[in-house]
């Protein structure tokens, strides 16, 4: 088999929780330096995407590689190592509850390097720099709003200088203005030190704020996948009711007459 | 499918229980085995496999937050157990056989398993409770992703906090028993406490003391294992937590129990007095 020379590729993986199908053959290529978008519905099995490319799942069938890495096949200890080129910013943040905002950042510097406190403080400081929490750093995650929190996350996920960094519904639950800021951050840190995102989401404004590409997710597969531009206008009668919001259309067949009956 | 109440129902019912119990304890031995093999590469890449400051955040919460528990409970425990075998000695003239009785069942016996099970209690349920909502709030995952092992992270100080510990509370059981016992050997049956400690010595071989010890380190290890187990496997949220704790409790002191049966057995059968 071919070693892809893209920094992310997919080749046909089905994965499936218990009865449910939710990557059904689905193959997905992501260049250098590129903002990918992936758009699907409310679980359609986009984050789980996301945890197939940090190894996290295994999928039923199907390859996934990072660069030349085959994360499907490669062993605990490698899989560790190649982790640590990759960022991650969960939907709900996931900051380690009982450390303080320096401490979370400092995490993966203090367990995965050897540098000292000294200069660890200072990539601390320049990351929280970056995303504006430098005043914050000593509170702890229960003292800080949704917005905070996310920025903190994405500051983490930068510590180790990732090529890829992977974002996880990074506006969801947030006010439109916090919202826009955390696009706004992303789109310059992945600007300024040139590194690749995957980005999921199903909200239509930070979609085409962020990416640079567009792929939109249904039934387990790609349906369309273009650039921003391009895909606004697809013929695609899913990809034209997901982006128009409208309730006539083949999402909903068969469900949308259930709901109205009830 | 076989009705519930047929024979052949009742053995896919058997078989089932059965079934899950052999996997539940292969996968807690499995995951004891891969925290030492996290441990173990991560000493070979020259650096330490967790924070000393962690271990000792533990130990202090496992162990010396601990003392004035099980210290307590064995008080009560060493002056009911001289009471009542007292006055039954008593009806012999043989009270002389209080100390070396008590001494000997909470040295060998009653220490480790009254510690286990308030352990159990108290820092296992408290595990389960910390790593489980971690694992549902995604943090365990988040570490995970980070390229950090979370079997060595978050799991490793505290299984080794309660391995290291339990021999310690044990001790803290053993002499709260034996001077709980020396007040009523004093009070009720007019042993001096000279004599009393010139007793516990006679009676008491350096036999009965390594056996304690070693189950100790035994139930500390299992202990933390099944708490950490139960944590990082929990599913369902909020309520998922609940459940797992209660089972993480449960489990912990029928293991612990059960352990102590076997250990009895092996030790007597192959090294008989």
């Amino acid at each position: 088999m071919s070693t892809p020379s893209h920094m992310v590729e997919l080749r046909e993986v089905d994965m499936q929780f218990e009865e449910k199908k939710v990557l059904d053959g689905f193959s997905l290529k992501v260049e250098p330096q590129q903002r990918l978008v992936i758009m699907g519905q409310t679980g359609s099995g986009k984050s789980t995407i996301l945890r197939l490319i940090l190894g996290t799942l295994r999928p039923n069938a199907g390859s996934v590689f990072f660069k030349q890495f085959e994360i499907t096949r490669l062993k605990r200890r490698k899989l560790q190592q190649v982790r640590q080129h990759i960022g991650m910013v969960y939907q709900y943040s996931a900051l380690l509850s009982s450390r303080n905002v320096r401490d979370n950042v400092a995490l993966p510097l203090e367990e995965l390097t050897d540098k000292s406190r000294d200069e660890i403080d200072k990539i601390v400081d320049e990351k929280l720099d970056l995303v504006g929490m430098k005043d914050s750093k000593d509170l702890l995650p229960s003292e800080l709003s949704g917005g905070m929190k996310k920025r903190v996350s994405l500051a983490r996920s930068l510590v180790l200088e990732p090529e890829l960094v992977l974002f996880d519904e990074p506006s969801a639950g947030l006010d439109p203005v916090i919202a826009s800021v955390i696009d706004e951050l992303i789109i310059s840190l992945t600007e300024k030190s040139k590194v690749t995102s995957i980005t999921v989401t199903h909200e239509m404004d930070s979609a085409f704020r962020i990416g640079t590409r567009m792929a939109m997710l249904y039934q387990g597969k790609v349906i369309e996948e273009a650039e921003p531009e391009k895909f606004k206008q697809s013929k695609n009668p899913v990809v034209a009711q997901f982006l128009s919001g409208s309730t006539e259309g083949p999402i909903l067949e068969g469900s949308l007459d259930a709901i109205t009956k009830k | 499918m076989a009705n519930n109440h047929s024979p052949v129902g009742v053995a896919q019912e058997v078989g089932q229980v059965s079934r899950n119990f052999l996997s539940e304890v292969g996968s807690v031995f499995w995951f004891i085995a891969h925290t030492f093999e996290e441990m173990f590469e991560r000493i070979q890449q020259g650096r330490v496999p967790f924070r000393a400051a962690s271990f000792f955040r533990h130990t202090a919460r496992a162990g010396v937050d601990s003392v004035p528990l099980v210290g307590l409970v064995s008080f009560f425990l060493g002056l009911t157990m001289a009471l009542l075998t007292g006055y039954q000695l008593q009806r012999f003239g043989t009270e002389r056989l209080i100390p070396g009785l008590v001494a000997i069942s909470f040295t060998r016996e009653l220490g480790p398993l009254i510690t286990g099970i308030m352990l159990a209690a108290r820092i296992g349920a408290a595990f389960t409770a910390e790593l489980g909502t971690m694992q549902v709030s995604e943090e365990v995952e988040a570490v995970e992703a980070m390229g950090i092992g979370p079997l060595r992270f978050l799991v490793a100080p505290r299984m080794l906090a309660l391995f290291f510990l339990m021999p310690c509370l044990s001790t803290v059981s053993n002499i709260a028993a034996i001077f709980a016992s020396s007040l009523i050997s004093k009070a009720y049956f007019s042993i001096a406490f000279v004599y009393f400690v010139d007793l516990v010595k006679d009676a008491l071989l350096i036999r009965d003391i390594i056996t304690g010890v070693l189950k100790s380190f035994l139930f500390g290890l299992l202990i933390g294992a099944i708490a950490c187990y139960r944590g990082l496997t929990v599913k369902g949220g909020a309520a998922g937590v609940g459940t797992s704790t209660t089972s993480s409790v449960v489990t912990a002191i029928t293991v612990v129990i059960g352990f102590d049966t076997l250990y009895n057995i092996v030790y007597t059968v192959f090294f008989p007095t």
